[in-house]
């Protein structure tokens, strides 16, 4: 196998790397600003420097060259190279700042040229914290500056365009956002205008920066150049929490993370995963996360003298709902479960139902035609659709007729009449029992409200368009105080909980709600049914053993493998 | 070389009107062209020809253009371009446009043979945009060649075909780099390309590409018509050839002299350029554009104008765009310019080159204004250390050279310039 030396140590590599990525993979570190690992090396900013030499061969035996000591000749080249644009080749051997002065040198160099006309406003700046020149000049760069003469000043809050800001002062002209609208969201809006230390990125003249995919040049501008209109001075980075979770709004199954301070969640960044998402995420998926502070449903609500909401006690909401129950027959319920609730939530209400002897289950896709592209966009605009198929809850077309003969109508986290899928009148007569976690129109339509929790307060599953099964965790409290939901939440909020930097030290913003699976365990318990859900990760090794698509897959797997395929008989089996 | 007078132009000889095609023809112009297409000439004897003749790069590089031929790979079927830089915008240069002007036929046969050599399909020609007028020229040329059947389809009646565009540039000196010329003419902004791989490999739409300078081109039919041997017989062994002396500065005569290589420095400014203006003492000598070391006037005794005497006295032939400035020049106020040049025209790419040009330009700007102090010397020496060599294109080098050796070489004017320090010694 081809071998290489780095820093005296030697390494095997397979196929062509680059040799940034290479050390990269490796666990070693050099520094860099430009390069990317899903876009071209463009080796403009010249701070990957490392020193690399061959070892001379003999040109007639092929042998290495060895020299008095038993050492093999190195012919170094003239220049440095830059890591991220070179190739590797057998034998190769190369010194990184960790063993070289010259290389260190050169970097230094390098952070001392980048920093001249930098603004260094780094305690105003919202990149402070996150910033790869902030952190790299703190590792590398000179202690002070020899500047003194006048920076360049450039345009500064420009809204490059609904959800992008630009100060171009702070820009190190790295090109990444440029390659970013060339390469992968292929919209080619930015360019960089002007030249030479005037230069920085820019949009055609009157031509607003609104690439769907926009808000991923925020991500990877690796200075606070590009700043998220929306999220900019809301929060430091230092004082949020960040949680793994699942895109929400679209049926890609996004891996993102969820930003929470005090219990609110701030803003939503992509999370690298090589088989969905890669380093990306649509724009519309970030603005997601007012849904889990804004107009949420805090405690039950239950309609008394006819179209009067008032909220209600949680025992009374319950015992409401078991009487509603058995004053009717199972065949006058129906069940309408949810392709934006979980696999967990749905097969724990549909376990109570049918356990109680309601066969009549069905749910309504949320697609909406012509939305997708063939990148992260999708048509379904629900995350767990194929997960609520796998359960066999029946995909109903018409959910109007679904309902017309029942007398209780008991919905699951769905806005059907919001999203159309279901007639306010339809529900005339009825009683309509909504598990919800935000206000909207059909809550107000319903008769009894229970509040439960949304994907940032617990972990579940759900399974994307393309059949893969991934899962969330809580990333912020409820009131209402639960261990198990507590113990999936990261280990980074463990470390504080209950300290002095605990990020949640309000109660203010903390929901009045509890998971579906809790909801159905009281009513069970109350009902006198032999059902007791504790916690998500049993309720999905129950579905692991029950449901044939998810055999052998728990959360271990899930967390170890960033998500699991599922395997059916055919494609169509697992993304039908 | 004591007879320079009995030279006969052989780039823009002296006959009237050659610029038409008919005088061109009239004069042998289009015969190398009709050689090489005969059956005694296949491509790669033109190449081994032209390598013979060791032409060295007249864009300032000097790189044998036989040798540059010879890195194309083997043809595959696909496209395959010459591209011809005619961007000439380093300051002092100003000789491929006498060329556009006076000879441009000569050019063009050059660029076919070359063409022929490499099995070329496309020739681009890049005027910098600047030359509109010579832009226009070129254009009348290469439309006289398409109508005398010189380019296109089936040339002289041989199974060789090739097409010849001409290009304007809009105004960037750093798109007379290769590889940024070559994202010119893709219609991009002007960065150079990270090498490798090299235009030989992926050039022009990432297919092979070779790019030569106006001038070496101009050289190659008088090397099929004249012989590899004749050629490396003119002027200096190591670095032949006639070439076009742009000189320019405080001379008596400035212009475009064609002479042989190799011809001692003082001779070209005393003689050829008729002398320094009013008599003055010459002080230093740019040897070949703005971006080759200044050389110091007393220390031109025994230089001669080709790549090795040059490299001796500490600088490098370039383009041969002599810049001759006299005793009064200010070298502060010189070097800032050049300094200024180069702020200006930095593409902006690589950290290095982008802050640092603009860094030195305001440094010395600063001492130029009477407020630097000498450390800022220093600065300015440690800041070409931290430039050359460290960017993807040559022009962080071009920027950094002439500050190095202009405060070298000028030191003190330099220090005079400066703040005296506020620490007396004893």
């Amino acid at each position: 196998m081809p071998e290489l030396f780095i820093d005296g140590i030697r390494y095997e590599y397979e196929g062509s790397p680059k040799l940034l990525q290479f050390i990269l993979d490796n666990g070693k570190e050099v520094p860099f600003f430009c390069y990317h690992p899903s876009m071209s090396a463009p080796a403009n900013c010249r701070q990957c420097y490392v020193k690399v030499g061959m070892p001379v061969k003999d040109r007639e035996t092929g042998e290495y060259e060895l020299d008095e000591n038993g050492e093999r000749v190195i012919r170094w080249f003239p220049k440095m190279q830059t890591s991220c644009s070179l190739d590797i080749t057998d034998g190769m051997v190369v010194h990184t700042q960790e063993t070289s002065e010259e290389v260190a040198r050169a970097q230094k160099d390098t952070m001392e040229l980048i920093l001249i006309n930098h603004p260094l406003d780094c305690p105003i700046c919202d990149q402070a914290g996150e910033c790869p020149l902030q952190i790299q000049t703190y590792k590398y760069g000179p202690e002070g500056s020899r500047f003194e003469v006048k920076k360049v000043h450039k345009p500064k809050r420009v809204e490059l365009g609904p959800r992008v800001t630009l100060d171009a002062e702070r820009c190190i002209n790295c090109t990444r956002c440029v390659r970013f609208t060339e390469e992968i969201s292929e919209t080619f809006q930015l360019t960089i205008a002007s030249r030479g230390d005037k230069n920085y990125p820019i949009t055609a003249p009157g031509k607003p920066f609104d690439d769907p995919y926009s808000v991923n040049t925020v991500d990877i501008c690796p200075v606070g150049a590009l700043t998220s209109t929306d999220f900019r001075f809301k929060a430091r980075v230092w004082e949020m929490n960040q949680t793994p979770s699942i895109d929400i709004t679209g049926g890609k199954g996004t891996n993102v993370d969820l930003w929470t301070r005090d219990n609110l969640v701030l803003r939503i960044t992509p999370r690298y995963n090589a088989e969905v998402n890669d380093h990306w995420m649509p724009d519309a998926g970030r603005e997601a996360y007012q849904r889990f502070n804004e107009k949420r449903i805090s405690r039950p609500s239950i309609k008394i003298d006819g179209d009067n909401q008032v909220k209600t006690s949680w025992n009374n909401a319950i015992e409401t709902f078991a009487e509603t129950l058995e004053g009717n027959k199972p065949s006058d319920v129906v069940v309408i479960g949810s392709p934006h609730a979980s696999v967990e939530e749905n097969y724990s209400v549909m376990k109570f139902f049918s356990t109680w002897g309601v066969n009549n289950f069905h749910f309504a896709p949320h697609i909406e035609k012509g939305f997708g592209d063939d990148f992260l966009l999708t048509d379904d605009q629900a995350p767990n659709t194929n997960g609520v198929k796998a359960l066999g809850i029946d995909e109903s077309s018409d959910l109007n007729a679904a309902i017309k003969s029942a007398k209780v109508v008991v919905i699951l986290s769905d806005e059907l009449i919001d999203r159309g899928a279901i007639d306010a009148s339809s529900l005339k007569g009825k009683y309509t029992v909504l598990l919800a976690t935000n206000e909207s129109q059909t809550s107000a339509a319903a008769d009894l409200v229970i509040p439960v929790t949304c994907i940032a307060e617990h972990a579940a599953s759900y399974v994307n368009v393309d059949g893969r099964v991934q899962r969330s965790f809580p990333a912020k409290e409820t009131k209402y105080s639960n261990r198990k939901l507590n113990l999936e939440m990261s280990e980074g909020r463990l470390d504080r909980h209950g300290t002095y930097f605990d990020n949640w030290v309000t109660e203010e913003n903390k929901i009045d709600c509890i998971p579906a699976w809790e909801v159905v365990s009281k009513l069970a318990s109350r009902m006198g049914l032999d059902i007791a859900f504790d916690n998500s990760r049993e309720i999905f090794e129950e579905v692991s053993s029950s449901v044939p698509l998810f055999k052998g897959i728990n959360y271990e797997r899930m967390d170890e493998e960033n998500g699991v395929q599922l395997t059916g008989n055919s494609k169509e089996e697992v993304t039908a | 070389m004591s007879d320079w007078k009995s030279y006969t132009p052989v780039l823009i000889p002296d006959i009237p009107n050659l610029h038409e095609i008919n005088v061109y023809v009239k004069n042998g112009g289009y015969e190398s062209l009709k050689k090489v297409l005969s059956k005694d000439w296949t491509p790669e004897s033109v190449v081994n020809e032209v390598k013979a003749a060791n032409i060295r790069g007249r864009g300032g590089a000097g790189f044998n253009a036989g040798l540059k031929w010879s890195f194309m790979p083997k043809p595959d079927g696909g496209p395959r371009y010459l591209a011809c830089n005619g961007d000439e915008s380093e300051p002092g240069t100003f000789k491929d446009r006498k060329i556009f002007e006076y000879n441009p036929h000569l050019f063009i046969e050059g660029a076919l043979i070359a063409a022929y050599a490499m099995q070329v399909t496309t020739i681009y020609v890049y005027i910098r945009g600047e030359y509109r007028s010579w832009i226009l020229m070129m254009e009348k040329a290469l439309k006289d060649a398409y109508e005398k059947g010189f380019i296109g389809k089936n040339i002289l009646g041989s199974d060789f075909s090739v097409e010849f565009h001409v290009t304007g540039g809009a105004g960037a000196y750093i798109c007379g780099e290769e590889t940024s010329m070559l994202e010119s003419l893709e219609g991009k902004r002007g960065y150079p390309r990270v090498k490798p791989p090299f235009p030989a490999q992926k050039g022009l739409w990432g297919r092979p590409t070779t790019i030569n300078n106006i001038e070496t081109l101009a050289c190659v039919p008088l090397v099929i018509e004249r012989g590899a041997d004749w050629f490396s017989g003119v002027g200096a062994p190591t670095h032949p050839g006639p070439v076009l002396y742009g000189i320019s500065g405080h001379v008596n005569r400035p212009g475009v002299y064609e002479l042989p290589t190799g011809m001692p420095v003082l001779q070209l400014i005393d003689e050829v350029a008729g002398g320094m203006r009013n008599g003055k003492k010459l002080k230093g000598l740019i040897p070949g554009g703005s971006s080759t070391p200044i050389l110091r006037g007393d220390s031109l005794e025994g230089v001669n104008m080709d790549a090795d005497s040059l490299r001796e006295a500490g600088s490098m032939m370039g383009t041969a765009g002599m810049i001759v400035m006299d005793e009064d020049t200010d070298m502060v106020e010189m070097l800032w310019r050049i300094a200024y040049f180069y702020h200006h025209e930095s593409c902006g790419q690589c950290t290095p080159c982008r802050e640092g040009t603009g860094w030195l330009e305001k440094i010395l700007l600063k001492i130029k204004n009477g407020e630097g102090e000498i450390r800022d010397l220093d600065l300015l020496l440690d800041l070409t250390t931290q430039m050359e060599g460290r960017t993807i294109c040559a022009l962080a080098d071009a920027a950094a050279w002439p500050v190095r050796h202009t405060i070298n070489r000028f030191r003190d004017e330099f220090e005079a310039r400066c703040k005296q320090s506020t620490f007396a010694l004893a």
